[in-house]
């Protein structure tokens, strides 16, 4: 109950957050700063930051290409205490996607930065071979996880049957490590380390690429964030370290990306801006 | 896309790849006119590999009742119905296979299941919509025959999954040209699970990765059969390795079988994948039906299947079916004999062409006494 009632809650903030819209729509991406950097997408802090829309464009470079555009645009905020940035994205979003399972796809979004900001910019389509680009990456079947939906079957498909897990046998003690290695041999992503569903800490992962086809997952993970459902859509928050290049006075670029779920948008089937400037404002 | 030649559909195509044809290539006959649909199959895979959270609607192998049942749903239908069709010439295919068919933005032609198409499997395949009073009362397409269909992936020399994923996250091994997901590289992107027209690549909700049939590969490389060709109780399977037409050896049961005797026929070959399970196709349904399925090759195979009693060589190497765990790379007929042997010669096993009948009566008349069945 005590979770409904957060949920409500954090629904009326950011309802009423989103409907107040800034007062300045910037050219480019703003970070104001501030003394910290706020986690929450319904923050009262982000309602006074400077609002820039990123006009999203199909993926139709390389195969397998969107043909039909879905989400226009993303309205992105962003504040900064000097080491982390924090960005709000919003966007519209009539249906909430966030159950994995075949033909079902995820709602997402990502932020992507240059790996070194010296010029010229990498290809803004995941950049291109010896200049590279970071991306923190949202899902909201990760967000699902991290919000307490459980890792079973029947969490994602009530009415799944099932008769028998060899490593649910009575004879294996439940957490040992036989049941957890034989539950492994039936899960041989998790066992190498890729972890793209189940349960979840963090809702959101980093990533590098050197060009279409080549994202793999960074060195470390150092973004974190949020996502919540809005009467319209989704507003979340994702914050990293400031990048490279981001200073009181130097600037460098960030680009967005949208997945609908509804539309099946997955990998590159995605709706993408293009570079956009990514700049600093207020006291250092 | 690049041109390379496919000997099923007796031409040149277009592929995503160039080709790059293993050193061997695994490959399999199933003989449709033994299969029970006991599904045993189906679980020996079951058990072995997919009884994880995420796989419990996962079915590397499944048996189909053809021609209503399909595992998912209409998987063949869908993709007939969107390919329109298609012409053969002879043995030549000229119709369009799903590679040279691919809408803009994709690399082939496909659809994409739904997760209801995966949650009743076998489900009223085999039973009567109603009542049927005084004979048959069915006014279907398809009225009194039916057949299982098994089926596996196909380890395809032009794997659709490999060409659709844009991560390069499906691989076709150069040694025994199994095709397999690297499931430390997949993203779940689905694109393979769309791309392949058999829907053999499946996707796992928890783990968020595509799954498909790795051909129990840690049992091929020490050379034994898969588990669900060892735990048929029908025999219908044989597992081993196919050459190309023109380097066809007929010492090699697979090749004897696809090459030499051609009674055994790819499924879909007008799809343009140039499967590697090769299916006896079953010899009382409408050729008709069968020509769609299983290509222009039928009328022959059928005929041939049907002659084999008076066929030593073929019927004895069909009795080599299921008579070992391992993989028989050559065969020979010596008499009434049947000998599998290892890639050196080395018998592996004898079957006899006829199993030797004792008869033993009822009655005991040595000790005047009726025997029972009991053990």
């Amino acid at each position: 109950m005590q979770r409904v009632i957060g949920a409500v809650l954090v629904l009326g903030i950011t309802a009423g957050a989103s409907c107040q819209r800034a007062a300045t729509v910037t050219p480019e991406v703003v970070a104001v700063r501030a003394a910290a950097v706020p986690e929450d997408p319904g923050d009262r802090a982000w309602q006074s930051v400077p609002e820039h829309v990123a006009r999203l464009l199909v993926q139709d470079v390389v195969e397998p290409r969107l043909l039909q555009p879905s989400t226009p645009e993303v309205r992105v905020r962003a504040i900064t205490d000097g080491s982390l940035i924090a960005f709000r994205l919003e966007w519209a979003d009539a249906e909430l996607n966030d159950r994995p399972g075949p033909g079902r796809f995820a709602d997402g979004c990502a932020v992507q930065l240059p790996q070194k900001s010296a010029a010229p910019a990498p290809d803004p389509q995941m950049g291109q071979a010896g200049h590279g680009v970071q991306i923190a990456f949202w899902r909201a079947d990760w967000q699902a996880s991290v919000d307490g939906r459980g890792d079973s079957i029947t969490d994602l498909y009530p009415n799944a049957s099932i008769d028998h897990y060899p490593f649910d046998a009575p004879s294996l003690e439940r957490g040992s490590e036989t049941q957890t290695k034989m539950a492994r041999r039936f899960a041989p992503a998790d066992a190498l380390g890729n972890r793209r569903g189940g349960l979840r800490s963090s809702a959101v992962e980093d990533l590098i690429a050197e060009g279409p086809g080549t994202l793999g997952p960074a060195p470390a993970s150092v973004s974190r964030g949020r996502g919540v459902r809005t009467p319209t859509g989704w507003l979340v928050v994702i914050v990293r370290p400031v990048p490279d290049g981001l200073s009181p006075t130097s600037r460098t670029q960030v680009a967005f990306a949208v997945w609908e779920g509804s539309a099946e948008e997955a990998g590159s089937r995605k709706m993408r801006s293009g570079w956009a400037g990514l700049a600093m404002r207020g006291p250092s | 896309m690049a041109r390379v030649y496919n000997w099923q559909i007796g031409r040149e195509m277009s592929y995503w790849y160039p080709e790059s044809r293993p050193k061997r290539q695994f490959a399999a006959v199933f003989d449709t006119n033994k299969c029970i649909a006991c599904q045993t199959c189906t679980l020996a895979c079951k058990t072995t590999w997919t009884s994880g959270k995420g796989q419990e609607y996962m079915l590397w192998n499944n048996v189909e009742t053809k021609p209503y049942g399909s595992y998912p749903l209409a998987w063949d239908l869908e993709l007939l119905e969107v390919l329109n069709g298609g012409r053969w010439n002879g043995r030549t295919y000229e119709g369009e296979t799903i590679f040279e068919s691919a809408p803009a933005g994709a690399r082939v032609l496909s659809w994409r299941p739904a997760a209801e198409d995966y949650a009743y499997p076998n489900v009223g395949e085999d039973d009567c919509a109603g009542q049927v009073d005084g004979g048959a009362g069915f006014s279907l397409p398809h009225m009194a025959w039916f057949y299982y269909l098994a089926r596996i992936c196909n380890h395809c020399t032009y794997p659709a999954c490999l060409a659709s994923c844009p991560r390069g996250s499906i691989y076709k091994r150069p040694e025994d040209g199994i095709v397999l997901v690297d499931q430390g590289r997949c993203r779940g992107y689905q694109e393979c699970v769309k791309g392949c027209p058999y829907k053999k690549v499946y996707f796992n909700p928890m783990t968020g990765t595509s799954e498909k049939c790795i051909a129990c590969f840690p049992k091929v490389e020490t050379g034994l059969q898969p588990q669900c060709f060892v735990n048929c109780i029908g025999k219908i399977r044989m597992a081993g390795y196919i050459s190309r037409p023109e380097a066809a050896r007929p010492d090699n049961p697979i090749d004897y079988l696809v090459h030499v005797r051609k009674v055994a026929l790819p499924l879909y070959p007008q799809f343009g994948l140039e499967p590697n399970v090769y299916y006896i196709p079953p010899v009382h349904v409408p050729p008709a039906f069968l020509r769609q399925m299983f290509g222009p090759g039928v009328d022959d195979a059928i005929e041939t299947y049907r002659n084999a009693p008076n066929d030593p060589d073929l019927a004895g190497l069909l009795a080599l079916f299921g008579s070992s765990e391992s993989v028989m790379m050559r065969w020979a007929r010596r008499g009434d004999e049947i000998v599998g042997a290892d890639d050196r010669g080395t018998p592996l096993v004898r079957v006899l062409m006829r199993e030797p009948v004792h008869v033993r009566p009822a009655f005991d008349r040595l000790y005047q006494i009726t025997r029972t069945n009991c053990p």
